[in-house]
């Protein structure tokens, strides 16, 4: 199968704070992959890394084979990537159609833009609903799907969720799964970062464990279920 | 009381003014968080060549307005990235450093332009509006000068056009997106030092035009700068940093607190009142009016 992304060996710095230690790792067409790991493990710095919304120090990273690093962060995203960011980071005087439309501000994405509002608008009706609500006034739940649909308006190929459960209700959490794993089936490539280990076991297609800026384990979810170490460490048997 | 009419149209006309003096550098301030020490320098510069422009070839200053706004965009443009490499720059606090570095680009337009163009006073006169509307109800009379109202009425086009801009178009969507969440709006694909160079083209630019105005209004010298500097910071504490919808209101409020201090009591203690009412709204409310500033 193809590869998507290829991050190659990569390490960051935050100022003589090292926080990747040559991080590698592939996600393949249509795959869900999901990188698992604590808090402060580099999750989050790994996305915004392969973003180009921090330099990185050494190594590689490739889009469909067209090296990314050192590209700046909207040259990034109008290859096909995008992320939703932890906390939803919304434009939040904006009203919930504006959020959307800005999503499809890419030149690639303009073009479809009536077409994609619609689609999100069928995702999500509850957005369809609120479209004129000043985004800062939603609750929790419909900024996660607001962050979700702005992500989708960009016609991307590979989207990146950054812990998209964080601060949300067991049953919102649910809901969030559900809808990564539609994404996955109109054929997008997912890239999950999230500390519900239990969940995202069971959804995702293949697994990286990081900590302390490493890649310290992989395999598919059931290998992972299975692994002792695992088990002890995130899963609390 | 027969002057209250006059002191009303008059604070209005006057606002008009201090809108587009204000709006740019609240635009430029809410996108690249900016604050432009040079905004009066940028005025004054505009009115300059407006000035020559209209000696040179005997066209109206208002219809100069066009060729001003351009070559000021293409100063603002051309200069945004040395700015923005000032406010990115990794030397501690660069606020500060923004701070500093447009107060001495203010310093340095001002010597430049004494050198160049002298102490002397100018105006920029407008043969398309000479004359006054004049009106009676009863005892009360006021007078509109034609050239004022041409004044009010560019502000307010201009005011209606940003409006247009960022509401109704993608390049406003990209500017109030970079203005709410930078990093955001790049992930939109957002590229934050071309629209930061435009939005600083576009308020260079805007500052320029009414320079002219002002010299038509007016009178224009190589110092007119560090007043209206002054009165662009009022309008935009004002209003409160960044939030654009308060500029009018600000605008037109330093505008009749002018014209009130003017007739009624003397114009010396305009900038007193001015302040000492800046003073109190800031310590009710220190986001601004609105309490929606920054």
């Amino acid at each position: 199968m193809e590869e998507v992304l290829k991050v190659k060996n990569v390490s960051v710095h935050y100022g003589d704070i090292q926080a990747l230690w040559g991080v590698s790792f592939d996600v393949l067409k249509g795959q869900l992959v999901a990188l698992l790991g604590a808090n402060g493990a580099g999750k989050t710095t790994t996305l915004r890394a392969i973003c180009g919304l921090l330099p990185i120090s050494s190594g590689e990273i490739f889009f469909k084979d067209r090296k990314i690093s050192g590209l700046p962060v909207h040259e990034v995203v109008e290859l096909g990537i995008t992320m939703v960011p932890e906390g939803r980071q919304l434009f939040p005087k904006m009203t919930v159609e504006e959020n959307l439309l800005v999503g499809s501000y890419l030149k690639r994405a303009k073009e479809k833009r009536s077409k994609s509002l619609k689609k999100v608008y069928e995702l999500f009706p509850r957005l369809a609903e609120r479209k004129n609500q000043i985004a800062e006034t939603l609750s929790g739940g419909e900024q996660q799907m607001l962050a979700i649909g702005r992500a989708l308006m960009q016609d991307p190929e590979l989207i990146m969720f950054d812990e998209p459960s964080l601060g949300l209700a067991p049953i919102l959490v649910k809901d969030v799964f559900k809808t990564i794993q539609e994404m996955k089936q109109i054929g997008l490539t997912i890239l999950l970062v999230e500390q519900n280990v239990h969940q995202t076991l069971k959804i995702a297609d293949y697994c990286y464990i990081i900590e302390n800026g490493r890649i310290v384990q992989q395999g598919n979810g059931k290998e992972l279920e299975q692994d002792p170490k695992i088990r002890e460490a995130y899963l609390g048997f | 009381m027969e002057l209250l009419p006059q002191a009303i149209v008059d604070g209005l006309l006057i606002g008009g003014i201090y809108i587009t003096i204000a709006i740019g550098f609240s635009l430029a301030y809410g996108v690249m968080h900016i604050i432009d020490f040079a905004v009066g320098e940028w005025i004054m510069l505009g009115a300059f060549l407006g000035f020559y422009l209209h000696k040179g070839t005997g066209i109206d200053p208002f219809i100069l307005l066009p060729v001003v706004f351009l070559v000021f965009f293409g100063v603002g443009y051309i200069f945004q990235p040395l700015i923005h490499r000032v406010l990115s720059g990794k030397r501690g606090n660069p606020v500060l450093m923004g701070l500093v570095f447009t107060f001495g680009l203010a310093l340095m337009f001002r010597g430049i332009a004494l050198t160049a163009f002298g102490f002397y006073t100018h105006s920029i006169p407008a043969k398309f509006f000479q004359g006054s509307l004049f009106f009676q109800f009863g005892n009360f009379f006021v007078t509109i000068p034609m050239i004022r109202l041409a004044g009010l009425i560019y502000a307010l086009s201009i005011t209606a056009i940003l409006h247009y801009l960022l509401k109704n178009t993608d390049f406003g969507l990209a500017v109030r997106a970079l203005a709410q969440h930078k990093e955001s709006a790049g992930l939109m694909g957002v590229n934050a030092k071309k629209t930061g160079s435009y939005v600083y083209g576009i308020y260079v630019g805007i500052s320029a035009m009414t320079g002219v105005i002002i010299g038509s209004i007016f009178s224009i010298n190589a110092q007119m700068g560090a007043d209206y500097t002054v009165f662009a910071f009022f309008v935009v504490v004002l209003a409160g940093m960044g939030y654009l919808a308060g500029v009018p209101w600000a605008a037109f409020l330093l505008g009749l607190v002018q014209s009130f201090f003017l007739i009624y009591l003397s114009p010396s203690y305009t900038l007193l009142a001015v302040f000492g009412i800046l003073y109190v709204i800031l310590l009710i409310s220190p986001k601004g009016l609105f309490a929606k500033g920054v």
